[in-house]
């Protein structure tokens, strides 16, 4: 047996059970599911009816649990399942939540706290005030150690093929942090820049934002004959302009560093390998990025005479500038990558005979395809990557003058191809698509960019001729299309319309339909595919050839800048396990955690404010058609601050790092996952507590609507050592109130929410914080609108006579409800039934509803079958309460506090004291036995 | 901790002249001292005091990762004297205790400095004044603390029994569970028979348990146990020794026998108010009667299906609910306190009444009807099965006017608009409430600790519920304040708890803090162990000579025999003469 006793709950009543046992000398096992013990006690002011300061109370308990030499405690831990065993005692499956820091290195200095970027609502001050995503529970915690609290990968970092944390650097950008954020980014991908501007943003679509939506938006729709009707409609708000907020940070960076602030790797962590690459687009320069930081030697082989691959030929500069693309790759040859231009390599042996340990083959995809139709050849008609290649690299001169300029296709290169030939001087350009709109795979804004700028979009046309004068083309024949049942693709196959073929005026053709992987030259050497893609194992992008790896758009066929860019990294990974020696069988690459729900982020609030996105700005279409600059102009810092200030925080935790960077004790371990070991305990004692009653139920009293109205739970706070605010003020206008009004058996005896029985210390804490608040704010009036004052325990009816006494208002009257006036102030309706029964109104500036107790029924869970017998109002049935208390309907299953019932403090210390002592003896019943 | 992180928190002391190396920490406690003591400049007054090596704020310091920060001082710079000034010794003297023992640190060259209770709590309108005062008070902790010397703690092997007082349903359960944890138990009920109040009942509120079936059960369960043994008609009448070894004598009918406990529960129960002549009509006309008294009645007559008073069938009664209770502090020998059971038993009452014969007419006349928690339902179920409930003002009681033969009450009732109300009944209900049970002799003998409302005092009602000021001395039951037949169980459990803890140990660790003798210059007079209250001094011997002894068991440290030596020969540990003149002086300099 491991444990001789289970307490479940680090409230006080379980801190006194544990302490009760371990004082017997048994060994307590006590899991809390919260960061720190102390339960909801700590959180509060002081205690009645001794003003005790609840700190003071509870603080030494919670130190004498933690380092009781017979208790254990774990926090952060859940119970999942108990399975009674025949011998009386249990085993029990728990779930140990991962905190991400190292408990046994944290020294609680808060240095992550400080400076992490992303806040949320502090649940242990019951959301007045918010904290960070790392922090430490409230400064008496115990244990005091960090958490960080990361319910999963948020939606944009996850979807990212390359895993940019792009909630860590949207989070940073947010805080101003633009250059920690570039260096957030270049741990995952090394060209922010070219990212910044041409990447598709996959995290964007993504974005939580893109569900809010905006309901209230009603449209005039008519139906049938004149008949008109409000149709809800609704308007998505809008995803972060994630790339956008990346461009300026590259931007920024870029700026103030034209030089990477690194070198090559000091030679004692050099290590004595050679790597060859062969390819210096996106895929290659990432994988060498990678490959070079761990100390290798790598080396670039390009066929062309400047180094980028796609970036560079196949991107327009007005999309991104070869600026942009060169000091990107300085982010590689930096760390001493050597790129070899102007140097096809032919043949991979060659490579290995060369003393090569590792080849990363990523030559990309640029074989064009053809139409296949006469006139192919003609003068005039050009593959839009020759086309590309010519402009882009400068290859060659073309004028396009007063010229028709037809461009065949519907993706990205068919659009940019179109765009470049209204920039050399094109009279007309259009572009011919087999499908329709809606099947063409190049983006709205694309299309919408290229429209601007005068580029005419002909939809279900293919030219099956191309007719020319003299060896150069003169027309096309196109024919119509119509579409037709889905192909392989799911896409509706284009149909030609027979008899439709048409001849149009052409004085140059761009073909734009398509291009295949670049591995014609080592068909021989490695196997491949039927499509030409190199056949590699998709988790370690090996080739057939162990030394030789494969990745980018040679494997996956024309894909994203980024996807290209998380194949080099993962290729990067692979090599180094490779040449580590370790068998490849065992690779697996780092993966994220799960993405959080979207739906479950929208879920933890209750509405969110309406922020629209900061619409694309460009330079204006007349103008920009006549040169390469770069079209769309760059977010200013006020737009990036306010555009990241729209994120969510989905997964809370933003992975930005901060934490890692600042903590002195190297405590931070983002590899941690959450565990779920067993254990075996002879007894339990659920300590399991219990809820508040969540005060926007009662509707009248306008909880959550005004802002005003607030719990006594949230009082306890302001009144509290640690108060969030120093002082006691009102939330709408942050004014010291001076007329507070508390209303007591908000949802406790109101069968109207189901809980008809009395909370038993909510009359009690009333009065104790009116009697704090009249030390705090001797100039405030309290008025305590009650049905019964339950001042019942020892000392209280003392201390009920107290508070009168020291001018608290008592007014028996059950409020009917609450109403806000326009300045904050609340209008208390009431029967004053100490004067007559009459129905009357009061006018006060703060109200604290005194919420009642609610059962917490998670202990049920627990158990197969639900074995545990709750009451009629759901808390744990205590079997044989008269002699018993604190017995359940399972034998060696005890219950401590207000898991049973409510009760004050002293009420749960003794109830625990009793649990405490029943399974002591439980335990010496099945030591016994066996 | 490290509330402020850039201030000098060391001095370099190699050649100070006491050679001590005392830590001095002073807490903010959140607000409770810094709200009022301005507690860095405190620090800044101190800081350079010869002896102190490090000096420090903090926001707790009796928080878990204060205390860790001391015990990482204390090694770090070899620490011989702490000091922490926050907050009453009562609170965290062994917290503090506790920190130096973990480091290290003997924990007696530990000083606790109240700032709170003795300073900002008493000054919160003179801020520079608590300021200053602070620095005097934390002053002169660190002069004592320079004269604290390391001490141990004496060890005393404890006895593996109990003593139970009372046989009431709280010393019955108490008992069962020690015996069942294999610890020895004495129980001795005063009166003829076990069972206490509970075994006078047919029916407990809420679940309608018969009182007298539960105590048979467990005088069941306790006639199966070897290890209890219960007196009956017994006292006890004389307890020497002290904590984990009590010498406990009983008188019984019979005999006198003498045992030796390690532990003793109180739970000696409580006494029903009983009114005065005249008090509502009580003793003045037979239909007005207590609440036990009616509840022997309806039990009685539950089998015969009616309910009868002096051979007439009832058909109306009033309850008068807080008779005893809830007393304006003005009277004499008020019960200023709330019964807690008064008003679930009454209305529990009613609704057996009802099931008897639901047409008789119930009224119940209240102030505030306290049917706390699940009780609740008790009161919605009366109030549905036709009991009239009636408040009144507190200062404007019901009036019982006996006339023809019938009672009639006058009453003003708030519910109705203040209509006054008169009510013809058959019977008047007292709803009386507990009251502390006359037990001054047992009180003496144990020296326990009385609250204001008469009943027997806890340490401290969150922190210590069941333990007493005396050491090994618990208690439980109705004898700490009212409660129900559960609540005491559970009390009388959770004293079970403690004892058990005590006694499973084996051995106790008795304060050093207590008086010594300078054998030089006692000349035994006697003087000291007439003026001790605890017999802890006697003559003793130093070869030829006679001198006074002391008894590191009994002394509780108290100091009274101190000032009467006429010979200086007798000193308290931790309060040795150099000690407080030190402390004086240290109050005494001007601080700059």
């Amino acid at each position: 047996m491991d444990y001789d006793a289970l307490v479940i709950g680090g409230g006080i009543a379980g801190m006194e059970s544990a302490l009760n046992l371990g004082d017997m000398g048994y060994r307590v096992l006590l899991v809390e599911k919260e960061a720190s013990i102390g339960g909801k006690m700590i959180l509060l002011s002081k205690v009645f009816p001794t003003l005790d300061c609840a700190s003071c109370i509870a603080t030494p308990k919670m130190a004498a649990t933690a380092h009781h030499p017979n208790i254990t405690l774990l926090s952060s831990t859940q119970v999942e399942k108990i399975s009674p065993l025949p011998q009386g005692s249990f085993k029990v499956r728990l779930h140990k939540k991962a905190t991400f820091v190292d408990a046994a290195k944290c020294t609680g200095c808060q240095e992550c706290e400080f400076n992490c970027p992303v806040a949320a609502p502090d649940q242990f001050n019951y959301g007045l005030v918010a904290r960070r995503a790392a922090y430490i529970p409230f400064p008496q915690a115990v244990p005091k150690k960090a958490i960080i609290e990361k319910i999963g990968t948020s939606p944009c970092t996850y979807n990212c093929p390359a895993s940019i944390k792009a909630h860590g650097y949207i989070a940073l950008a947010r805080s101003g942090k633009f250059e920690e954020a570039f260096h957030l980014i270049m741990e995952d991908a090394p060209l922010v820049g070219t990212l910044g501007r041409a990447c598709y943003a996959p995290c964007e679509n993504e974005c939580t934002r893109n569900l809010l939506t905006e309901p209230h938006h009603l449209k005039l729709v008519e139906r049938y004959n004149k008949e008109y009707f409000y149709l809800a409609r609704e308007i998505k708000e809008g995803p972060l302009s994630i790339r956008r907020i990346k461009r300026f940070i590259a931007d920024y960076y870029y700026a103030r560093h034209p030089e990477p602030e690194y070198g090559p790797p000091p030679p004692e962590k050099r290590i004595d390998k050679k790597i060859a690459i062969i390819g210096s687009g996106p895929a290659g320069l990432t994988a060498a990025y990678f490959l070079a930081q761990k100390g290798y030697e790598v080396t670039i082989y390009e066929a062309e005479d400047q180094p980028g691959g796609m970036l560079r030929f196949a991107i327009p500069a007005f999309r991104l500038p070869n600026e942009v693309v060169d000091r990107d790759i300085k982010n590689i040859t930096a760390l001493g990558v050597s790129i070899k231009t102007k140097h096809r390599v032919q043949k991979l042996a060659e490579l290995k005979a060369q003393g090569y340990d590792a080849v990363f083959l990523a030559t990309g995809a640029q074989e064009p395809r053809h139409l296949k139709v006469e006139g192919e050849d003609l003068e005039g008609v050009v593959t839009s990557m020759d086309f590309l290649k010519d402009i882009n690299l400068g290859r060659r001169q073309i004028d396009l003058s007063g010229k028709t300029v037809m461009v065949v296709g519907g993706g990205n290169v068919a659009i940019d191809s179109a765009r470049v030939a209204v920039r050399l001087g094109a009279k007309r350009v259009f572009i011919q698509y087999r499908r329709s709109r809606e099947q063409m795979p190049a983006f709205d804004w694309e299309i919408k960019e290229a429209e601007e700028e005068g580029v005419e979009f002909q939809y279900l046309r293919v030219p099956v001729k191309f007719l020319g004068e003299q060896g150069k083309v003169t027309a096309a024949e196109s024919i119509r299309m119509k579409l037709g049942a889905p192909d392989a693709s799911g896409r509706p196959r284009p149909v030609p319309i027979k008899g439709s073929e048409h001849k149009i005026p052409v004085d140059f053709v761009i073909l734009a339909i398509g291009l295949t992987p670049t591995t014609h030259p080592f068909k021989d050497e490695l196997e491949l595919n039927k499509d030409g893609s190199v056949k590699v194992d998709p988790e370690t992008l090996q080739t057939s050839l162990p030394y030789v790896f494969a990745g980018g758009d040679a494997v996956t066929g024309p894909s994203m800048i980024v996807s290209a860019m998380g194949q080099g990294k993962q290729a990067a990974q692979a090599i180094e396990t490779y040449l580590s020696g370790t068998n490849l069988k065992d690779f697996h690459r780092t993966k994220p955690a799960p993405a959080v729900p979207r739906e479950k982020v929208l879920k933890r609030q209750k509405y969110h404010t309406r922020l629209a996105p900061v619409p694309r700005r460009e330079i204006p279409p007349a103008e920009r058609i006549n040169s390469f600059q770069e079209v769309e102009l760059p977010l200013t810092e006020e737009e990036v601050r306010y555009a990241a200030s729209r994120c969510l925080d989905c997964g809370i935790c933003s992975e930005c790092h901060q934490c890692v960077r600042v903590c002195p004790a190297e405590a931070i371990d983002f590899s941690q996952r959450d565990e779920w070991p067993e254990i075996e305990t002879g007894s339990i004692i659920l300590a399991t507590g219990f809820n508040l009653f969540p005060a926007e139920l009662k509707e009248t009293y306008g909880y959550g609507r005004f802002p005003n109205v607030i719990t006594s739970m949230q009082m306890d706070r302001l009144l509290s050592p640690t108060r969030p605010y120093n002082t006691v003020l009102r939330p709408s206008d942050g004014k010291t109130p001076d007329n507070i009004a508390y209303i007591l058996c908000t949802g406790s005896r109101d069968r109207t929410v189901d809980n008809p029985i009395c909370s038993q210390v909510c009359c009690m804490y009333s009065i104790k914080q009116a009697q704090l608040l009249m030390g705090a704010l001797p100039l405030a009036d309290i008025t305590i609108y009650y049905i019964d004052i339950r001042a019942f325990g020892k000392g209280f009816e003392e201390f009920y006579q107290q508070a009168q006494a020291m001018g608290t208002y008592f007014v028996k009257g059950k409020v009917a409800k609450i109403e806000e006036k326009g300045d904050g102030q609340l209008i208390v309706r009431y029967e004053d039934i100490d004067h007559g029964g009459v129905v009357r109104e009061a006018e006060h500036d703060l109200v604290i509803l005194s919420v009642g107790f609610l059962a917490n029924t998670e202990a049920q869970r627990y158990f197969p079958d639900n074995s545990l017998q709750l009451d009629d109002f759901h808390y744990i049935q205590q079997v044989e309460e008269d002699i018993s208390p604190g017995k359940t309907s399972l034998e060696g299953v005890f219950v401590a506090g207000t898991a049973a019932s409510p009760m004050d403090i002293p009420d749960s210390v003794i109830h625990a004291g009793a649990a405490a002592t029943q399974a002591a003896v439980y335990i010496e019943k099945i030591r016994r036995r066996t | 901790m490290s509330h402020n992180n850039h201030f000098p928190t060391t001095n370099n002391v190699s050649g100070s002249p006491s050679g001590r190396r005392i830590g001095v920490y002073i807490c903010y406690c959140g607000g409770n001292i810094s709200d009022y003591v301005d507690v860095e400049k405190v620090r800044e007054a101190i800081a350079s005091t010869e002896g102190v090596v490090v000096a420090k704020t903090t926001m707790f310091a009796c928080s878990d990762a204060a205390q860790q920060e001391i015990i990482e001082d204390i090694q770090e710079y070899q620490l011989d004297g702490l000091v922490v000034a926050s907050c009453s010794p009562k609170l965290h003297l062994f917290t503090f205790r506790g920190a130096a023992e973990r480091a290290g640190l003997n924990p007696y060259q530990y000083v606790q400095v109240n700032l709170r209770e003795q300073d900002s709590w008493a000054h919160t309108d003179d801020p520079q004044g608590a300021t200053e005062k602070a620095i005097k008070l934390v002053a002169a902790g660190i002069a004592k603390a320079k004269l604290t010397r390391p001490l141990k703690p004496y060890r005393l092997e404890t006895v593996k029994r109990t003593l139970i007082i009372g046989a009431g349903i709280a010393g019955l359960r108490a008992a069962l569970a020690l015996a069942d944890l294999g610890i020895e138990v004495i129980i001795v009920e005063k009166e003829s028979q076990a069972g206490g109040w509970v075994n006078k009942f047919a029916s407990l509120y809420p679940h309608k348990k018969n009182g007298q079936q539960l105590i048979s059960s467990l005088l069941y369960e306790l006639y199966q146990r070897e290890n209890i043994t219960l007196y009956t008609g017994a006292q006890v009448v004389e307890k020497k020794g002290c904590v984990g070894d009590f010498e406990i004598k009983i008188k019984t009918s019979q005999e006198t026998v003498t045992h030796n406990v390690g532990a003793i529960i109180v739970a000696t129960g409580f006494e029903n108010y009983q009114p005065h002549q005249g008090e509502f009509g009580y003793g003045q006309t037979s239909a007005v009667i207590t609440l036990p008294e009616f509840k022997t009645l309806v039990e009685s007559s539950r089998e015969k299906g009616t309910l009868e008073f002096n051979g007439r069938p009832i058909q109306s009664l009033a309850y008068i609910y807080c008779v005893g209770s809830r007393q304006p502090a003005a009277e004499e020998n008020a019960h200023t306190y709330c019964s807690r059971f008064c008003c679930n038993a009454a209305v529990h009452t009613a609704l057996l009444v009802t099931e008897i014969n639901s047409s008789i007419h119930q009224f119940h006349l209240y102030r505030d009807i306290r049917t706390y928690g699940k009780f609740e339902t008790l009161y919605e179920d009366a109030c549905r099965q036709g009991s009239v409930f009636i408040r009144f003002a507190e200062n404007e009681p019901p009036q019982v006017i006996p006339e023809n033969g019938q009672l009639k009450i006058k009453v003003k009732d708030l519910l109705t608009a203040g209509e006054e109300l008169e009510l013809a009944t058959d019977l008047i209900v007292l709803v009386t409430g507990m009251v502390p049970r006359e037990n001054s002799e047992l009180v003496n003998l144990l020296k326990l600790p009385i609250g204001k409302d008469g009943f027997f005092n806890e340490i401290h009602p969150k922190l210590r519920p069941v333990e007493t000021v005396i050491d090994g001395v618990f208690i439980a039951g109705t004898a700490q304040g009212p409660k129900n037949s559960a609540e005491s169980t559970a009390s009388s459990l959770a004293a079970a708890a403690k004892a058990a803890a005590l006694l499973i140990k084996g051995y106790v660790e008795l304060e050093p803090l207590i008086a010594f003798v300078d054998v030089e210059r006692c000349q035994w007079c006697g003087l000291c162990a007439e003026a001790c209250p605890y017999e802890a001094i006697t003559k003793g011997s130093l070869g030829e000579r006679e001198i006074a002894e002391i008894n590191r068991a009994l002394c509780k440290g108290c100091g009274g025999c101190v000032p009467v030596c006429p010979q200086d020969a007798l000193h308290l540990e931790g309060y040795t003469d150099e000690q407080v003149q030190a402390m004086i002086e240290a109050l005494a300099t001007e601080s700059s």
